[in-house]
């Protein structure tokens, strides 16, 4: 299935949405998309995987990229498959990111 | 006393398809349907199709593209004896996994921005099946991811 990307800036935080299969082939345009949300100055980076049926490497390498083009910036993963998070653990990233059901703030809002 | 000889090893389907980006996800297609019908559960198919997707992306990658050669995947699947194996075979340069670093356990723990870009492809893939062999020789290079099969699945 090709990935769909959407993504959005509002204010410190950017959100990007995955849906389909991020693989080499579809690496390349989502590493595009981060870029061009890295030209604001970012607090968090918010990926919306819940449909993200699959990740290669090389979305690993992507976070990556972002953490080193803003280490400040706070990484969530919303809403990963199991077969991601078990990924995110392998490779020692599962703590380095935020792993959550909800997008950060939502919670609190709905208290 | 009645003996019965050992079946014929089954033989294995193959496809193939060229050496690019483009031919990552029919790959992946063709690996999780033949793994599923020879009865790996959802995490295995799972695992079993992240390995090959990540050694067929440096393949492509490094065997072909960078080393500016063309050519063709052969993707052959099938059960061998208590294992269902997935045989990858190219042509481009040799890239043996096992000469290629994977980040040191204490890479793992570092702050990401610290982390290293490559080698996660191959932890990736040996981590995700029970064996990953490679041999390289005048034919080719050849890949074979095996997975162990429980008694039931055979």
């Amino acid at each position: 299935m090709p990935l769909d990307i959407k993504s959005s800036v509002e204010g410190t935080t950017g959100r990007l949405k995955l849906t389909g299969e991020l693989d080499g082939a579809s690496a390349p345009a989502v590493r595009t998309e981060v870029e061009q949300m890295l030209t604001h100055k970012l607090d968090n980076l918010v990926l919306l995987v819940e449909n993200l049926n699959f990740m290669a490497s090389a979305g690993l390498r992507i976070i990556i990229f972002a953490k080193q083009r803003q280490p400040q910036l706070k990484i969530y993963v919303v809403k990963p498959q199991e077969s991601i998070i078990e990924t995110l653990k392998k490779t020692g990233f599962y703590d380095a990111v935020y792993v959550q059901d909800s997008e950060p703030g939502e919670g609190a809002a709905a208290q | 006393m009645y003996r019965r000889s050992a079946p014929p090893p089954r033989p294995m389907n193959e496809i193939t398809l060229p050496g690019t980006l483009d031919s990552l996800e029919p790959i992946r297609d063709y690996v999780a349907k033949n793994a599923a019908d020879a009865g790996l559960d959802r995490s295995a198919v799972y695992k079993l199709c992240l390995a090959v997707d990540e050694i067929a992306t440096n393949i492509v990658m490094h065997g072909y593209e960078e080393s500016g050669l063309t050519g063709d995947i052969v993707v052959a699947a099938g059960k061998v004896e208590n294992s269902f194996q997935i045989h990858l075979r190219d042509h481009g340069r040799a890239y043996d996994p096992d000469t290629h670093e994977q980040p040191p356990d204490t890479d793992l723990d570092l702050p990401l921005e610290d982390r290293r870009i490559g080698g996660l492809g191959i932890l990736l893939a040996r981590d995700s099946v029970d064996d990953l062999q490679y041999a390289s020789g005048p034919d080719g290079n050849v890949h074979r991811f095996v997975v162990n099969l429980r008694q039931d699945a055979q």
